[in-house]
């Protein structure tokens, strides 16, 4: 056996790369790399958010660290406990800002200035398509929506401020066909919703471990930025490695004799409204399924579902209408720029008027409920990023995921709802 | 990060084989010591494997080798296991592991290698190896066969050869002491928002 980590004359021609492959060649200053090669790909941009900041320089610090490598690409982004709702948050505040003064932060967004790290740098021009980024959170795949190749890197985010970069290994691709268009009711997080759940069942037989999900086709184009997000927040959970979609330059798209991993088709004409059970976005069901579930608590926001789009579907539903006695909907845009917008329109006047709380930008209950929280025996429906027990406070409580417009319609009608007939109510 | 050196990096030492989808969470040490968040070493070597053979910890020494199949070290990121293995010294050959695993195991300064060939094709366990991560060479000593598995990176080995994630960022600061001074004055114009 050869090995297959550094067999240069393995190394496949220009002309069957991926555009994983690409996007890290690119970033590692090489001609070409072969997956399963480890590179030190160099980022444009380190996004670190308010629940690491403190501990990265503590982990740094104590290693004799004053400095790091390259503080013009870091960013901190205050976005996970927004509204300081303890001491420790209104402390832990005055340390980002010092640690960034210390450390000279390129990028600091304090507190309701840019929202949630992984949707305002999209809306404001910070990722470009061909970028590449490490960031803390794994969320960071958002950014694949603009072609761009993100990296959530957990605590090891410390390497890369310390020595900017971080050993990575090239990953192999899963490519999905894209076709159609997708129906009234039916929304990109339903895609993702019958996608993870497809991938963890095994019907398509597809390794997903660290792999790349990349988006292709003629579908594409039917997609929006913040449908594109929805889709690539919603496989994040499944332990996938990163997403990309195929826009930007057709130099950095894979090409098309690429070595893919696996290919699977989704066909969006076909896409039903979908809900996760309690548990992760994988166990996803026909909202039929569990449809006059009773609900208490609904947002809609969180780095999935948080651009102006999303709240223009689900404010068509609430247009008019109250939501049901005895549910708290919550309003959280993904960012500053979007709350903003959300007022010009009238929409933020449709959503408190139908009954709903507008909280600030960023990440919602979504972040352990720091915000906004489910409690114990209660029941959630939301855009949040993931479901598992205790993500929106009361690990005994049962969140549920749905798109914006489920969300929307579930909140209506205090259960959870096939959007569709509240669609056909006109 | 520098160029990487990519040393040799070889490993001699008896080999241990187990199955597939040894997990993490109960596989490498009982759960019990995650649920009573041991993290002593030497608390956690008797245990090392006990739910696949419970005699195994006592046959292994320092240096020895795990000849795993797929899947290993699945299952919840606890971190006891890797505490126990990387305080023993042993290196793992593997068919698979997920990544996030592999990520662990070279920050706690292991050998390990991805993508090897059915354990049983190599050896049985009690027999002596000696690995040559740089070229993936295995020699059994015990029954004078040579086999071959993927070479480890050279980028990982270097980490490896360091002793693991933390010895390389020290050794990074070593050779660049302008990151053990804080900036002084105004470097660049920062975006501060």
């Amino acid at each position: 056996m050869t090995s297959t980590h550094d067999s240069r004359a393995l190394r496949p021609q220009a002309q069957r790369a991926t555009a994983v492959q690409k996007l890290l060649a690119r970033a590692a200053g090489l001609d070409h790399v072969t997956v399963g090669e480890v590179v030190y790909p160099e980022p444009q941009l380190v996004i670190i958010h308010d629940g690491f900041v403190e501990a990265a320089y503590r982990e740094l610090s104590a290693l004799g660290f004053r400095a790091i490598r390259h503080p013009e690409r870091a960013m901190f982004v205050t976005d996970h406990e927004v509204a300081y709702a303890s001491p420790q948050a209104i402390s832990r505040g005055a340390a980002i800002r010092d640690i960034a003064r210390r450390w000279r932060v390129g990028h600091r967004y304090d507190v309701g200035r840019g929202g949630h790290g992984h949707l305002f740098p999209l809306e404001n021009g910070m990722v470009q398509p061909g970028m590449f980024l490490f960031a803390y959170d794994m969320h960071c795949t958002t950014f694949g929506a603009a072609g761009a190749l993100a990296l959530g890197v957990g605590p090891e985010i410390t390497t890369v401020l310390a020595t900017g970069s971080l050993w990575t290994q090239v990953p192999a691709t899963i490519r999905v066909e894209l076709s159609g268009g997708l129906p009234p009711g039916s929304h990109a997080r339903d895609v993702g919703f019958v996608l993870t759940h497809g991938l963890a069942s095994g019907r398509w037989g597809a390794e997903f471990d660290s792999r790349v999900i990349e988006f292709g086709g003629a579908g594409v184009a039917a997609l929006d930025l913040a449908a594109r997000v929805a889709l690539c927040n919603s496989v994040t959970e499944l332990g996938i490695g990163a997403v990309l979609f195929e826009v930007g330059p057709p130099a950095l798209h894979s090409d098309p004799a690429a070595d893919f991993a696996a290919r699977l088709s989704l066909d969006l004409d076909g896409i039903e409204p979908q809900v996760a059970l309690p548990g992760g976005p994988e166990r996803a069901v026909p909202v039929g399924t569990v449809a006059g579930r009773a609900v208490q608590h609904a947002f809609i926001g969180s780095c999935g579902s948080g651009m102006y789009e999303d709240f223009v579907a689900a404010a068509a539903l609430l247009r008019g209408r109250q939501i049901a006695d005895g549910v708290r909907m919550f309003i959280v845009p993904g960012s500053v720029a979007t709350a903003q917008r959300l007022a010009d329109a009238g929409l933020a006047q449709t959503f408190m008027a139908a009954g709903a709380v507008m909280l600030p930008a960023g990440c919602g209950p979504c972040a352990g409920g720091l915000m906004a929280p489910l409690g114990a025996g209660e029941v959630s429906i939301s855009t949040a990023a993931t479901n598992h027990a205790g993500r929106m406070g009361a690990p005994e409580g049962q969140p549920y995921l749905g798109s914006p417009q489920t969300v929307a319609a579930s909140a209506l009608r205090g259960c959870i709802t096939d959007p569709r007939e509240l669609c056909a109510d006109g | 990060m520098a160029e990487p050196a990519g040393g040799r990096l070889i490993r001699r030492g008896i080999c241990h084989l187990v199955g597939d989808d040894v997990s993490m969470d109960d596989g490498i040490i009982p759960r019990r010591f995650a649920a009573e968040r041991t993290t002593d070493p030497q608390l956690l070597l008797p245990h090392l494997f006990a739910n696949i053979d419970p005699a195994l910890a006592g046959r292994m020494q320092h240096g020895d080798i795990v000849l795993a199949g797929r899947n290993f070290a699945c299952g919840k990121p606890r971190v006891q296991g890797f505490i126990a293995m990387s305080a023993l010294g042993l290196a793992i050959v593997c068919r698979s592991m997920p990544y996030r695993m592999l990520r662990r195991a070279v920050a706690r300064g292991m050998p390990v290698i991805v993508g090897g060939p059915d354990p049983a094709a190599l050896a049985a366990s009690g027999d002596e190896l000696e690995i040559d991560f740089s070229t993936g060479a295995v020699r059994n000593l015990s029954r004078g066969m040579h086999g071959d598995v993927p070479a480890m990176p050279p980028i990982l080995r270097d980490i490896v050869a360091a002793g693991g994630m933390q010895a390389q960022l020290l050794d990074w600061l070593a050779r660049h002491p302008e990151q053990a001074v804080e900036p002084q004055g105004n470097l660049w114009s920062a975006t501060d928002n």
